[in-house]
């Protein structure tokens, strides 16, 4: 019962946040709507018997994506009202996205449930040896996307190496 | 709590995500809104993992954060640069594509 | 010793095309005389090789075949290509490779006074012609002999073709290219029947009697043009414009036989095709007489040897239809040496007196003797004078024919043989005997060069008759000589008419009255005639047709739908808004449109 409740809390924390970035006025407060969103999924995860996700969750996207978001909206903004949100066609895309929902719990409904595994919760042992067994390579080949996207990240932004599109910049 | 209500949270979601990105003008905006979906993504693939107890799910999480903020950053430059070039940085403006 | 023959006929096959390779494209080699001398030393060294293996066919010994697998499909070869050793390849190779040779020494005297280039070139195509011919003889099945067959063709434009500043001999080369070309689909298609009938290019595959007659139909077909049968002979005197060796070579001997050597090989083929053979009896019958009645007529003395080339060959092609395989073939071995002979005298005659008109000439005995003679003894050897060659191999086909009682096949050609005796009669009159006109009287011998061929020609032309028995060895049938009735009338008819020549022509070369008509008649030209104006009225509206249905429906269907293309484009190109969230929205509808499918399922 105590589960059911708590469930629902988190994901009404959820939505609502959510709601709340996509028609968010400002991109800081859409940002700071989302850091909500993520938190309150890390605490999902803790429910959902995946602690480690959880950490992670916060760590990683709490923690780095968020003052990024942060960084990089301070970084362009100049005037007051290019910050705010501007919003186009909304009820096309309001329809578009109910109708997928509909679809989508429809499809869900029509699927035969599965009871909770009774298993014990993975630990981090279980993924850490995973990660380095199993998916070794996927592993790898991640770390250097991850050190590519750095490198990459770096080239376009460095301020002494002018770019093509800051060439051509009126 | 069942499956199927995790994964209806995880569809209003990514409803919710792409309503934004359909909507929002300004590049951050529909970086905030990917995010939403790929949040949506992660809960599905944990609620998996835990309703058939197999940690799989778990491991491809951990790798789709990793993409998302590998895609964080890119999306971030571009957004940077974007705003050197036109000092502005509302994506329709951005319309360099049409040639 | 197989490896050996193998690299035997290899020489044969790849020492001429390696110097035709060379000299086409070395081009200062081509310049100097060592052209003449590496052609020259091919041709011969073939020739060497030649001999070895017709002498290594005369035991009894099984085929040979050498063969790589060619145009590979998923592992299995689509035909093969290599070597076929055999009774009849090597001595239609020694055939060709003796000719080759006589008529190469002789064009070194012939084309002696023709700049060093033109030189190179004209002994460049003759390497390249015996390597054509070479891969035709030396085939394992037919879709290399019609490898063969084609580069042989080609060469032969070229030859003809070989003073192409001259309208008339590249107007020449264009005509023998078309018309054999155009005889040449019937050996594609023919191909092709026979793969898709027996699956394979092998002319001795298991094949129903029905199957094998429209083969060989088509195949014959090639055959007519190649070997310039009737209707289809109208290339053969056209192409005298080329110069007189290779009128020895290519249209007397070697390229022109090739389509009996086409029914020889494929007499696996052609022994159960009873109808094709029954069609061939007749045509070449009808040839054989046609040919030798327009040969009496005509003043151009190689134009007598044209159509006597083709009267000869409506001979090999009639023997073959009555199926003597070894009389068509004995045939063709001392026909090609009495008409090279023939062909290379009348070039040495025509070297001397500066032209081709039989009314120039006359009196030549005295002034060049050598030439006379062996020119003689090949006019009396394809006259039929018996003891000579071309007696015993007429004899064997006029006895082939005439197996089963007198037939109207064997009449005509019993009256060819009357003709061909008047015919070589009048020209040995008018060209060597008789007063000489004023040309002639400056005329004398030739040089060695021209005069060794000749010679090397004459001992065949004399002597191969006797040879039968050997040449029964390489084809496997028993051949014993024995004067048949047949036999005794074509001598007698062939005396007679080598008698009646004399009596009409010893005085003038004008035709006596009765004849008169006949002669109107060729000069008028009906085949050539009809031909013109089956192309004038049929081929070239029907052309007119399909170019004005290419013009304006083809080219008008595809102009249009390309504007169509480009009109729609430039539409569909207002969508492109280059806006990233309107290219979102779009891939959100193709999505749902995809969910939507997977729920209703």
């Amino acid at each position: 019962m105590i589960e059911q409740v708590g469930f629902g809390l988190v994901a009404g924390c959820i939505v609502l946040a959510a709601l709340l970035v996509a028609r968010a006025r400002s991109a800081i407060h859409g940002v700071l709507w989302l850091g909500v969103v993520l938190a309150a999924t890390a605490v999902l995860y803790v429910m959902l018997q995946a602690p480690f996700m959880a950490g992670i969750q916060l760590l990683l996207y709490v923690g780095g994506v968020m003052t990024l978001m942060i960084l990089g909206v301070m970084l362009t903004r100049h005037h007051q009202q290019e910050d705010a949100l501007e919003r186009k066609r909304p009820w096309l895309a309001g329809v578009l996205s109910l109708s997928l929902l509909g679809m989508l719990i429809t499809a869900i409904q029509k699927t035969p449930e599965i009871p909770a595994s009774e298993t014990t919760p993975a630990t981090i042992k279980d993924l850490s040896r995973s990660l380095l067994s199993e998916h070794a390579l996927s592993f790898e080949v991640l770390s250097l996307l991850l050190l590519a996207t750095m490198i990459g990240a770096i080239v376009l932004l460095h301020r002494d190496r002018p770019s093509r599109l800051t060439e051509e910049s009126p | 709590m069942t499956l199927g209500l995790c994964l209806i949270l995880s569809a209003a979601l990514f409803c919710i995500g792409l309503y934004g990105l359909l909507t929002h003008r300004n590049a951050i905006g529909l970086l905030l809104s990917l995010e939403l979906m790929a949040n949506a993504t992660n809960i599905n693939l944990i609620a998996f993992s835990r309703f058939r107890g197999d940690h799989i799910g778990q491991v491809f999480a951990l790798f789709s954060i990793a993409l998302t903020v590998a895609e964080v950053v890119v999306g971030l430059a571009i957004v940077i640069l974007l705003h050197r070039a036109y000092r502005d940085a509302r994506v329709g403006r951005a319309s360099e594509f049409k040639n | 010793m197989p490896s050996s023959s193998f690299s035997l006929a290899l020489l044969a096959l790849l020492g001429p095309g390696a110097v035709a390779l060379l000299l086409a494209i070395v081009t200062p080699l081509r310049n100097r005389v060592s052209a003449v001398v590496l052609s020259l030393a091919a041709a011969l060294s073939a020739l060497a090789a030649a001999i070895v293996l017709v002498k290594g066919q005369l035991q009894p010994v099984p085929p040979q075949l050498l063969t790589i697998p060619w145009l590979l499909q998923d592992g299995v070869p689509f035909a093969e290509i290599g070597l076929r050793i055999d009774g009849i390849s090597t001595s239609m190779l020694l055939v060709v490779t003796f000719v080759a040779s006589c008529v190469q020494i002789f064009s070194v005297g012939y084309m002696h006074d023709e700049s060093k280039p033109a030189q190179g070139r004209y002994f460049t195509y003759h390497s390249l012609f015996l390597t054509a011919m070479n891969i035709l003889v030396l085939a394992p099945n037919l879709l290399q002999l019609f490898l063969g067959w084609e580069l042989v063709g080609v060469t032969s434009y070229l030859l003809i073709g070989y003073y192409f500043r001259k309208p008339s001999a590249a107007k020449a080369a264009v005509k023998a290219f078309w018309v054999t070309k155009f005889a040449d689909m019937g050996l594609l298609i023919g191909l092709l029947v026979l793969r898709s009938k027996v699956g394979s290019f092998d002319w001795d595959a298991a094949i129903t009697p029905a199957a094998a007659n429209v083969v060989t139909l088509l195949l014959f077909i090639a055959v007519m043009g190649k070997s310039a049968q009737f209707p289809l002979h109208i290339w053969l005197p056209d192409a005298m414009e080329g110069p007189t060796p290779v009128s020895a070579l290519l249209h007397a001997a070697t390229m022109v036989a090739a389509g009996v050597f086409l029914i020889v090989r494929g007499w696996p083929l052609f022994a159960v095709a009873e109808s094709t053979r029954a069609f061939m009896l007749g045509l070449g019958s009808v040839t054989a007489l046609v040919a030798a009645t327009m040969a009496l007529f005509q003043t151009d003395i190689k134009k007598v040897l044209a159509y006597s080339t083709c009267s000869q060959l409506g001979y090999m092609i009639a023997a073959l239809g009555a199926g003597s395989l070894l009389g068509g073939f004995f045939h063709l071995t001392t026909h090609a040496f009495f008409k090279a002979l023939l062909f290379l005298g009348a070039g040495s005659v025509i070297h001397a007196v500066h032209s081709n008109d039989i009314r120039d000439m006359g009196g030549l005995a005295r002034k060049m003797p050598l030439t006379t003679l062996t020119f003689v003894i090949g006019a009396l050897s394809l006259a039929g004078l018996p003891g000579l060659a071309g007696f015993f191999s007429k004899d064997l086909i006029l006895e082939a024919v005439g197996e089963h009682g007198v037939s109207l096949p064997l009449l005509l050609l019993l009256f060819s043989a009357f003709l061909t005796a008047l015919y070589m009669g009048r020209l040995l009159l008018r060209v060597f005997f008789g007063e000489s006109s004023d040309k002639a009287s400056h005329a004398h011998e030739s040089g060695g060069f021209l005069i060794l061929p000749l010679v090397m020609l004459a001992v065949p032309a004399l002597a191969t008759g006797y040879f039968g028995g050997m040449f029964g060895q390489l084809y496997g049938t028993a051949y014993h000589f024995h004067l048949g009735t047949t036999g005794v009338i074509a001598a007698g008819l062939g005396l007679f008419g080598l008698g009646l020549a004399f009596v009409l022509y010893r005085k003038s070369e004008e035709h006596p009255a009765l004849l008169q008509p006949i002669a109107r008649l060729i000069e008028f030209g009906p085949m050539d005639r009809l031909y013109e104006g089956g192309f004038h009225r049929i081929a070239l509206p029907f052309a007119a047709l399909i170019g004005w249905i290419d013009r304006y429906l083809v080219d008008g269907v595809m102009n249009l739908t390309g504007l169509a293309f480009v009109v729609s484009g430039q539409k569909i190109r207002r969508l492109q808004t280059g806006v990233a969230t309107d290219y979102v929205l779009a891939t959100v509808c193709g999505v749902l449109a995809l969910v939507l499918y997977g729920v209703l399922r």
